[in-house]
């Protein structure tokens, strides 16, 4: 959680998660997205998939506790998007990042994303913040 | 993957769909459920005993949109991206009407074959009758 008034270009405290297979399954139960490729080795394959992926929304989920956490209890997400650019794995850390690119009056725009160990950024995206 | 001419058929039924909106689906946001959302993610900031996190609205989405057409399209779905727009807080106990509607079908060549793009918007109506989030999903077929 932020302690002094966010600046311009400071970056988030990084949220690295560590997503197993049993977590792909306890969130297709809790979002009640049962798609196949997110649990099924064998049906992954089949539709060229390297095996199973991560929710799209999974990484979505994470990102956006990255950007409350940071923002406080008080705060109000208003605005967040987020683009789905690469495919994540189990077993693979996801590490979570972001950037405040702009400040006005209360409301902060942030550039957040979630990168692979190669570096590559998997997920991209925005949010905007009202903080109070 | 589909063929030109199977795959361009699929494309112009699936546009003729646009407009189309999907049945309500009425929720009672309950803690249980919430936690479960919560734990999945990993996420226990104490704010979302009480709050649904950002993302939570998903678990009320409406009726899968009826797509049985996309599927003759490729091989599977991806998600391509999500878009929050969040106007009013969802607290435990509230009730969630949930609606999505079709808003665009377009189709794309990628670098291994053609992509079929479904926009679908959902609007989350509270007890009060005031939209608390929308939500713009891009899905794709390739």
């Amino acid at each position: 959680m932020m302690t002094t008034p966010p600046e311009i270009g400071q970056e988030l405290p990084e949220l690295v998660k560590h997503p197993t297979t049993r977590q792909l399954v306890q969130y297709a139960g809790a979002s009640g997205d049962f798609y196949e490729i997110h649990y099924d080795q064998d049906f992954a394959r089949s539709t060229g998939l390297p095996g199973v992926i991560l929710h799209g929304l999974l990484k979505a989920g994470f990102l956006a506790q990255l950007v409350t956490s940071w923002a406080g209890a008080q705060a109000r997400l208003k605005a967040f998007d987020v683009s789905y650019r690469g495919l994540d794995q189990p077993g693979v850390p996801c590490r979570c990042q972001g950037v405040v690119r702009s400040i006005e009056g209360i409301t902060a725009e942030l550039e957040i994303w979630t990168e692979d160990p190669e570096g590559r950024r998997t997920t991209v995206g925005n949010a905007t913040v009202e903080l109070s | 993957m589909s063929g030109a001419v199977g795959g361009s058929t699929v494309v112009d039924r699936l546009k003729a769909k646009t407009g189309w909106k999907g049945g309500e689906r009425v929720t009672l946001v309950e803690a249980g459920q919430v936690r479960r959302f919560c734990d999945a993610i990993g996420d226990d900031n104490p704010r979302w005993r009480e709050e649904v996190p950002p993302t939570f609205v998903v678990a009320l989405a409406s009726e899968t949109p009826d797509f049985r057409e996309a599927l003759d399209y490729g091989k599977g779905w991806l998600n391509g991206g999500d878009r929050f727009e969040y106007l009013e807080p969802i607290r435990v106990g509230d009730t969630i009407t949930a609606r999505s509607t079709l808003v665009d079908v377009y189709e794309k060549q990628g670098t291994s074959g053609g992509l079929l793009f479904l926009i679908v918007e959902t609007e989350y109506v509270n007890q009060h009758g005031r939209t608390a989030v929308r939500l713009r999903g891009t899905r794709i077929r390739r």
